[in-house]
């Protein structure tokens, strides 16, 4: 079944391109890795489907159903989540409350009986290291990649992105995220995936997408993406 | 600073004191402030104007503090506001005789309507741009009562009829203490429910609120509609305790008088402001009074005090009081504040 398909999805910022024409789908159950060299426009992808940042042109299928331009709002309500690269808090918000607000007003009413209930299943579902009633604004970026997945994962949501959320983590960080991941895959929620990180990339990912300069170079199953040519010249850049 | 303020720890003295945001302190204060009138020296009938004008400040920097310190946009129009919804009820008692009672609510409804307004156009600007139009609507309607001679005698002022018939200020102080004690108990009503939730995420990241799946347009505007509706209502009392309405109390002078009590009392905190204003307003009105050959240095005071506070201590006095009393190791302390 497929959960996300994008159709030549542009998105411009006055006469600069940020993303051109990228088509792809994910399917359910997929774990894809988006990746390419910095600046190539995989945010701004990321930010055209979820919402935060409209596309220009092209169309965005969400479960069969045109989703093109809608609001971020809409889209979390329908089922998508996201993080943010640099992790997004509510500062002067306890972590309990940063997850309830996605619990209460991400979700259908009547779906979160109880919200706080809710959210500390949710942060302990993704192994939140300290109290729930610490002050975001506190927290540091680690901890806080854990509270915005937490909140992420509050809205039920069916495809869910994360950008970067292993920069900069420690070896042992690392291997707990992918634990995680692997919860969340089981939960039977779809990723699509921001990351620089090979070895978690090649650990995790079914398939791979890979962007420079806004443009597709190569989607398919993760080793065949991660020994095209393009993609390592794209990366590394050519010899001449 | 909301620290202790977590939307499930249920209050622990009395739940319905608590879901109106009073704990035993609060209390004690109300019936400080219901006695201070017989209490001398505020038995004299200037100190009490003195207080009804610190009451009408702190009221007001509830409203303000409804607005700035939850969905984090600045009303510097605020007072503009108020003046709006005081010129509305004053205009219709002079030229349609309709009782000052019915006009402050009409006041408060019609500035309701400016709310609403400024809400949709500010919607799409963020922080300080939001800020800066509601401060342009501000001088705009500042400019308009001065200049419509015609409907409101510019600075010649508008000669209003008063809420009570008599001399005494008593009255109009039990007034304006009803009134801030129904603004208080309003907005925090609003804060404990979801909205309360939803403003502050919208204030503090709004990508992140709107990745959670709320939708801003609906709460800044009704944030907006609600504040300024309780600063026209104040606005009237203005109007028809003084008998006399002018452009002056449009001005964001006026603004930045409620902005530093409520910086002062502490953002996002309601009640802080309201606390703050009392002491503020009279050492204000004190100096202004034993110092009147310098005319502003009260200004010049403002500015002082909102800059030390913001910068040694943001948090304001409601932070202080959350940190230092409300979980100070004094058992007594600790039950009055009802953190037992």
């Amino acid at each position: 079944m497929i959960v996300l398909e994008t159709q030549n999805l542009t998105k411009q910022f006055g006469g600069l391109t940020a993303v051109n024409a990228v088509s792809m789908t994910i399917n359910q159950g997929d774990i894809v890795g988006l990746i390419g060299p910095n600046g190539a426009g995989k945010t701004t992808f990321v930010n055209a489907i979820s919402g935060l940042n409209p596309p220009t042109s092209g169309k965005v299928t969400f479960f069969g159903e045109d989703t093109t331009g809608l609001t971020p709002e809409q889209m979390c309500k329908k089922g998508l989540s996201r993080t943010f690269q640099i992790p997004s808090p509510f500062p002067k918000m306890t972590a309990i409350e940063s997850v309830m607000t996605a619990s209460i007003f991400g979700n259908a009413p009547g779906v979160v009986k109880d919200p706080v209930q809710h959210s500390r299943e949710m942060l302990d579902f993704v192994e939140f290291p300290m109290a729930e009633d610490v002050l975001s604004e506190q927290l540091n970026t680690v901890q806080l990649k854990r509270l915005d997945l937490a909140r992420a994962l509050a809205s039920h949501p069916k495809l869910l992105f994360m950008d970067e959320m292993a920069s900069g983590l420690s070896e042992g960080e690392l291997s707990d995220i992918m634990r995680i991941l692997d919860k969340i895959s089981r939960k039977g929620i779809s990723i699509l995936m921001i990351e620089h990180i090979m070895q978690l990339i090649m650990a995790v990912c079914n398939r791979l997408l890979c962007i420079q300069f806004g443009t597709k170079i190569a989607e398919g199953p993760t080793q065949e993406v991660a020994n095209d040519p393009r993609v390592t010249k794209a990366y590394l850049g050519s010899a001449d | 600073m909301e620290t202790t303020n977590t939307v499930q720890s249920s209050p622990a003295w009395g739940t319905l004191l608590g879901k109106i945001g009073f704990n035993p302190a609060g209390i004690l204060c109300v019936f400080l402030l219901m006695a201070l009138p017989f209490i001398p020296p505020f038995n004299q009938e200037y100190l009490l104007r003195w207080l009804i004008y610190a009451a009408f400040i702190a009221t007001l920097s509830v409203g303000f503090d409804f607005t700035s310190g939850y969905i984090n946009i600045v009303n510097f129009g605020y007072a503009a506001v108020a003046g709006y919804g005081g010129y509305t009820s004053a205009l219709l008692a002079v030229n349609l005789n309709i009782s000052p009672w019915i006009g402050i609510f009409i006041g408060g409804a019609n500035a309701a309507v400016l709310g609403l307004i400024i809400g949709m156009i500010s919607l799409r600007l963020r922080g300080i741009f939001a800020a800066c139009l509601s401060w342009f609507f501000g001088l705009a309607l500042m400019g308009l009562a001065t200049k419509l001679v015609w409907l409101t005698r510019g600075p010649l002022g508008l000669r209003t009829p008063r809420m009570f018939e008599t001399e005494s200020n008593i009255p109009f102080y039990y007034l304006i203490i009803v009134l801030l004690i129904l603004t208080y108990v309003i907005c925090k009503m609003v804060v404990n429910s979801k909205m309360g939730l939803a403003f502050k995420a919208i204030g503090q990241n709004m990508d992140a609120a709107r990745t959670s799946g709320i939708n801003p347009v609906f709460y800044r505007v009704f944030n907006f509609t609600l504040s300024c509706a309780l600063a026209g209502i104040l606005g009237g009392f203005y109007g028809h305790y003084y008998g006399i309405l002018t452009p002056e109390v449009m001005h964001t002078t006026k603004t930045v008088e409620v902005l530093a009590v409520a910086y002062i009392g502490g953002r996002g905190s309601l009640w802080g402001g309201a606390v703050v204003a009392f002491p503020f307003i009279f050492l204000m009105e004190i100096i202004r009074s034993t110092l009147s050959h310098l005319p502003g240095l009260n200004l010049v005071i403002y500015a002082l005090m909102l800059i030390l506070v913001m910068i040694y201590y943001p948090g304001g006095f409601s932070h202080f009081f959350d940190v230092h009393i409300r979980q100070s190791k004094n058992k007594i302390l600790r039950i009055l504040t009802g953190n037992a």
